[in-house]
């Protein structure tokens, strides 16, 4: 199996290593010793799968539209950003702003994920197996999140559209975000995401939606505006 | 921007290679700001215990000047320490003049003492001479330049202790010189120091409250006030964790810093998580940067690391040897 080994190379070396792989007909890269470097895996746009053994720093796999990265490790801020399409699966943590502004595709944290997770989402999923910070959801657009452990404060603050679901505590909702109830199409979403990545779902989840009062300026909510922003 | 770092080592170790793991995250974060960079280092360094014989030991360092001969200044210094103190070892470093002394005068009155505050500037070198840090077990070195300078200039990585804090900086608000470099020791008492990446806000505000009521401000970095607010919330009975706690609703803006006493290492957060910081924590060890690839190059590939969230707080403690 084609490796590429990071240790004394730039990002850019690394990223130009794994494209000419996959130029080359690779279907199967692996990474090795990453220690953390930003941006690799940056738009890549063939289906490769494309393994890391070790953590990555900020924006592993940004801008990608489809292809699969494992994540041997934990990642730091945007991990996937605006990626069209695709999978990231991170083994442990995530930093700041996990899978901010995806289009599509799946994310999955392994571990707990740090705050503004699924900030701006404009559709695509992003499944946190255990907690996740401050702000998730901060004005996403579309798209679903999933955090099976527990919800930081403001959940879901100033999000137009689009579906949170929490099976643990939720410390408090954001502004315009308000409890809804899951349908039967939820919970087979549920059921089947959460199988395809072997992710245990808690007992039961919650639902979060917008509760759609920022859509439209109302001088009767401008507390919850002066708030907002 | 800016890269701070800081170690701890848990267990009953006092001679941990604290200088090698802080200079290896710090090269790590250089691009973060090659402006300036330092680390603050503690350890057993005057050979007297805690509650020893006669009176308490200190190393002081001392800003010589930003360039230019040094000798003079470093002769000025030590004829000003002897007024209130014994002076028991002194070298030149650099910019820096270390001397371990032996005096039962608070620290405010060494310092006082050596910075001659109220001398003219003509007699005082150019306003030039400025006690940098003052400790039992602190030692802070800091310079312009990147790590591999300050490499150079004090061999920071055979530097061993219990625990240290580093910094490499984007300066963003204010010039760039030693002066303005951090570490940043508190002034007020000994021992207290901080590294900061983030923009206290409300600065000038605290800053003329603090001006108020007599404290000197040496720089205009935002990052100076910190530790002056902690060191005088500890002064005032608050244990080194609430001090931490209580500096969220007093300070505005996005940061993440690390402080550190005589005995321990902790971190806080802002209220947004703006400013990245991750931390690993093993049994013998706990190790914080900015970027965890500070982490990777100087620990290793094998063990979890997390950043902590908004509003967070956390503290530890050095074994007891």
């Amino acid at each position: 199996m084609p490796t590429v080994d990071c240790t004394g190379k730039t990002s850019r070396e690394i990223n130009r290593e794994i494209r000419a792989l996959v130029c080359a007909g690779e279907t199967d890269v692996h990474v090795r010793h990453p220690q953390a470097r930003h941006n690799l895996g940056v738009a890549l746009l063939q289906p490769v799968t494309l393994t890391i053994q070790g953590s990555v720093g900020y924006y592993c796999g940004g801008l990608m539209d489809g292809a699969t990265i494992e994540v041997h490790g934990s990642c730091g801020w945007g991990v996937a950003e605006s990626m069209l399409d695709g999978t990231v699966v991170v083994g442990r943590n995530a930093g700041n702003s996990a899978a901010a502004s995806i289009r599509g595709g799946t994310v999955v944290v392994r571990g707990n994920a740090s705050s503004r997770a699924g900030i701006a989402m404009k559709g695509g999923t992003l499944i946190v197996q255990g907690d996740s910070g401050y702000m998730t959801g901060f004005m996403m657009q579309k798209g679903t999140i999933v955090v099976c452990g527990d919800a930081g404060e403001a959940l879901g603050d100033s999000m137009y559209e689009g579906r949170i679901f929490v099976g643990g505590r939720i410390a408090d909702l954001g502004n315009d975000a308000e409890v809804g109830e899951p349908t039967e199409d939820d919970r087979a979403f549920l059921t089947a995401s959460l199988a395809r990545y072997d992710v245990r779902p808690p007992a039961e989840f919650r639902k979060v939606v917008a509760g759609k009062r920022l859509w439209q300026f109302d001088k009767k909510d401008f507390e919850t505006w002066r708030e907002a922003l | 921007m800016c890269g701070i770092v800081g170690f701890l080592d848990k267990t009953e170790n006092r001679d941990a290679a604290v200088g090698h793991v802080l200079f290896d995250m710090l090269s790590a974060l250089d691009r973060r700001g090659p402006d300036s960079s330092g680390v603050a280092i503690y350890s057993d360094q005057t050979g007297q215990s805690s509650g020893g014989d006669g009176p308490p030991r200190y190393v002081v360092r001392v800003k010589l000047g930003e360039r230019g001969p040094v000798e003079a200044a470093a002769q000025t210094a030590l004829n000003r320490l002897t007024r209130v103190a014994t002076v028991l070892d002194s070298h030149i470093q650099g910019p820096s003049l270390r001397v371990v002394i032996e005096s039962a005068a608070a620290p405010a009155e060494m310092e006082h003492a050596i910075e001659a505050a109220g001398v003219s500037d003509s007699e005082n070198n150019g306003g030039a001479l400025e006690v940098v840090s003052l400790g039992h077990r602190l030692d802070l070195v800091k310079q312009v330049g990147s790590p591999a300078n300050l490499e150079q200039t004090y061999a920071v990585s055979s530097t061993r202790g219990t625990h240290g804090i580093g910094h490499t900086r984007m300066s963003t608000e204010s010039r760039v010189d030693l002066s303005h470099s951090q570490p940043f020791w508190a002034h007020r008492g000994a021992d207290v120091a901080v590294v900061h990446n983030g923009h206290i806000t409300n600065y000038h505000k605290l800053r003329r409250l603090y001006e108020q009521r007599g404290h000197r401000f040496y720089t205009e970095n935002d990052s100076e006030i910190i530790g002056l607010y902690l060191a005088e919330r500890m002064a005032q009975g608050a244990g080194f964790a609430d001090a931490l706690h209580d500096s969220l609703s007093e300070f505005d803006g996005a940061f993440s810093f690390l402080a550190a006493t005589a005995d321990a290492l902790g971190y806080a957060k802002d209220p947004f998580g703006f400013k990245p910081l991750t931390v690993t924590e093993a049994p013998t060890y706990v190790a914080l940067a900015t970027e965890e690839q500070a982490l990777r190059a100087a620990l290793g590939d094998d063990f979890p690391v997390w950043e902590p969230g908004v509003k967070d707080v956390a503290t530890w403690r050095i074994g007891r040897g």
